[in-house]
């Protein structure tokens, strides 16, 4: 089965926004000194589910990351967790593309890979949250989509029975080859990488494709970002007093029947 | 293209709280418009009494109908709005955000070549366009997005806005749902309903009890069904208690489960991990019990109690049931 995993380096989701600053654009977010950046969540149970596919079936799986020159490190994470190959897919002018935009290069560097069986990408990213990326990427390729999925019940060489989350309910569905799929937490626990897979990691060279190498001519985004706020919450929770813990608890019922809230 | 479309899904005999917020959100952006609102609503039942709850003034209500939106299939939703943007011919497409519209959405938005911003908590029109807001990075940070495309779509956070007023408008019409034939890539092969989602829904709840790590064990769970039962609230989670599978996942509160908006909401033992705060940026008011003073979950709540959750929540009920009688 040869296998793309879409992957996003992001800010370190646990950062609270006191410790975020915009860059230079103003149109993107920084951590303030030092917190390294990460794998988006999502796309760490991709790389999982596809290593263990592949564990399954045999076959192929490539990472693929949208990013500055740092996302490499993401991409070596990626292949200390067991993939095969990697490509960084890079330019000045896609700095600050929409979620039609990232697909377009995605699909691009999908079609020059050739050959793919199956494409699996986080269902959202922790910074953006557009969650968009996958169902244009999927358009673009003709592929049928689902997301999110938790569960991949059955797979061979042509099809899959996948498990999508509803509100209240799940799907389940028999999703054919060659298809993308959205992936959620509740798939799998990502793997750490191993030794072995930190030293190959270290000594992977990661190929990088521009505009140019996929062809991609300018793009001109669907969504247009004109401004990034920080959000800093400085509240505090008046406290409930007591003499111990029940007196607190009954302090609070009579605080909340006061303001008639309960 | 001009004017507003405003897509509403029913629920039951009714329409979702969330569709008359959207509602109220299209006529405010109507006002500032000077443009039309077109609803239309979205079921698999008879959408008659549904209709008759979703007259907000509107210039039409359109009523798409079919017993084959009974069970969520995304191409037939794709194809339904479709033909509903085509009827209206709208500028801007409004709907709430739900499990639904978060991927029969993007679908479209591909298919059509329109820009989309999904769980947006504000629309306004200004002079570069239909400029939606968005919070990301968990909440942390809120993003003004322009948002091209004929029409322009953009999905409604739930508990943002009040419920718009019941008021007379133009015609009802019904819509036929385009047929379809069946899509050869995905085939739906049953639908299974999650345990322990089958009691209140976390979205729509006036009151939800939350339990997070702090909680200890499994074991200790029963504290907070018993509160929840006492209280008549939803009850909700964080992220590590249903990694550890106490609780199912559909219970899962933040921004990797369930976006909430409750009047009130009790976190006890949760520490306030800024994934589970973006969940709950729509309660009224948040009550945290939690032991550890430092925790986060204290800057975000409005009251607080400083202690063991074993001896305070009972107390709190027993507390609550006598003020209730």
């Amino acid at each position: 089965m040869n296998i793309v995993v879409t992957i996003k380096q992001v800010e370190d989701p646990a950062t609270p926004p006191s410790h975020m600053v915009l860059g230079a654009s103003g149109k993107s977010v920084q951590s303030v000194s030092g917190v390294p950046r990460v794998m988006n969540g999502y796309d760490a149970n991709a790389v999982e589910e596809a290593l263990r596919l592949k564990e399954k079936h045999g076959g192929k799986v490539t990472v693929v990351s949208l990013g500055d020159s740092s996302a490499r490190n993401t991409l070596k994470r990626a292949i200390a967790m067991g993939a095969d190959s990697c490509v960084l897919l890079s330019d000045p002018q896609w700095e600050l593309l929409d979620s039609f935009g990232t697909a377009t290069v995605l699909a691009a560097a999908i079609r020059k890979i050739g050959n793919v069986d199956l494409v699996l990408c986080g269902r959202q990213a922790s910074d953006s949250d557009a969650g968009q990326v996958l169902y244009w990427l999927a358009e673009m390729r003709e592929f049928p989509v689902a997301s999110p999925i938790v569960k991949i019940e059955e797979s061979s060489a042509d099809a899959l029975v996948v498990h999508s989350l509803l509100e209240e309910e799940y799907q389940r569905l028999s999703v054919k080859l060659p298809a993308l799929l959205g992936i959620s937490s509740e798939i799998n626990e990502p793997r750490q990488p191993s030794p072995k897979g930190t030293v190959t990691a270290t000594r992977t060279m990661v190929p990088t494709w521009n505009a140019a190498a996929l062809a991609v001519g300018p793009l001109t985004c669907k969504v247009d970002m004109t401004k990034l706020e920080i959000q800093i919450r400085t509240g505090k929770a008046e406290l409930i007093e007591g003499a111990d813990g029940a007196a607190r608890g009954r302090a609070l019922a009579d605080k909340l029947h006061q303001l008639e809230l309960l | 293209m001009a004017g507003i479309l405003v897509i509403a899904e029913a629920a039951g005999t009714g329409v979702t709280r969330e569709s008359l917020e959207t509602a109220s959100l299209a006529m405010r952006l109507a006002a500032a418009m000077q443009q039309p609102v077109c609803g239309a609503l979205l079921g698999a039942g008879d959408l008659a009494n549904a209709a008759a709850q979703f007259q907000c003034g509107f210039s039409a209500l359109l009523l798409v109908e079919s017993p084959q939106l009974a069970t969520y299939v995304a191409q037939q939703y794709v194809a339904a709005v479709q033909s509903l943007i085509a009827k209206v011919q709208p500028a801007v497409v409004l709907f709430p955000h739900t499990a639904k519209s978060r991927d029969w959405a993007p679908r479209l938005a591909a298919k059509i070549g329109s820009g989309l911003v999904l769980d947006c908590v504000n629309v306004t029109v200004e002079q570069e366009g239909v400029t939606a807001s968005k919070p990301m990075y968990g909440g942390g940070v809120l993003a003004k997005l322009v948002v091209h495309g004929d029409p322009a779509l953009v999905s409604v956070r739930a508990g943002i806005f009040e419920c718009a007023q019941l008021s007379s408008g133009g015609a009802v019409e019904r819509m036929e749902l385009p047929q379809l034939a069946a899509h050869p890539g995905i085939q739906h092969l049953e639908s299974i309903s999650i345990e322990g989602a089958g009691g209140q829904r976390l979205k729509d709840a006036k009151t939800i009890i939350s339990g997070g790590r702090g909680i200890g064990e499994k074991d200790n769970w029963h504290f907070i069904v018993e509160a929840a039962a006492a209280l008549g609230a939803a009850v909700g989670c964080s992220r590590p208690v249903a990694d550890a599978g106490w609780v199912s996942s559909s219970s899962q509160v933040g921004l990797s489960g369930a976006l909430v908006a409750p009047d009130i909401y009790i976190a006890v033992g949760i520490s306030g991990a800024i994934q589970h705060l973006a969940g709950i940026s729509s309660a009224k008011t948040v009550i945290a019990i939690n032991n550890d003073p430092e925790a986060d979950i204290f800057k975000r709540a409005d009251y607080g109690v400083v202690d063991d959750f074993k001896e305070v929540l009972p107390a709190f009920v027993e507390r609550i049931k006598q003020l209730r009688s």
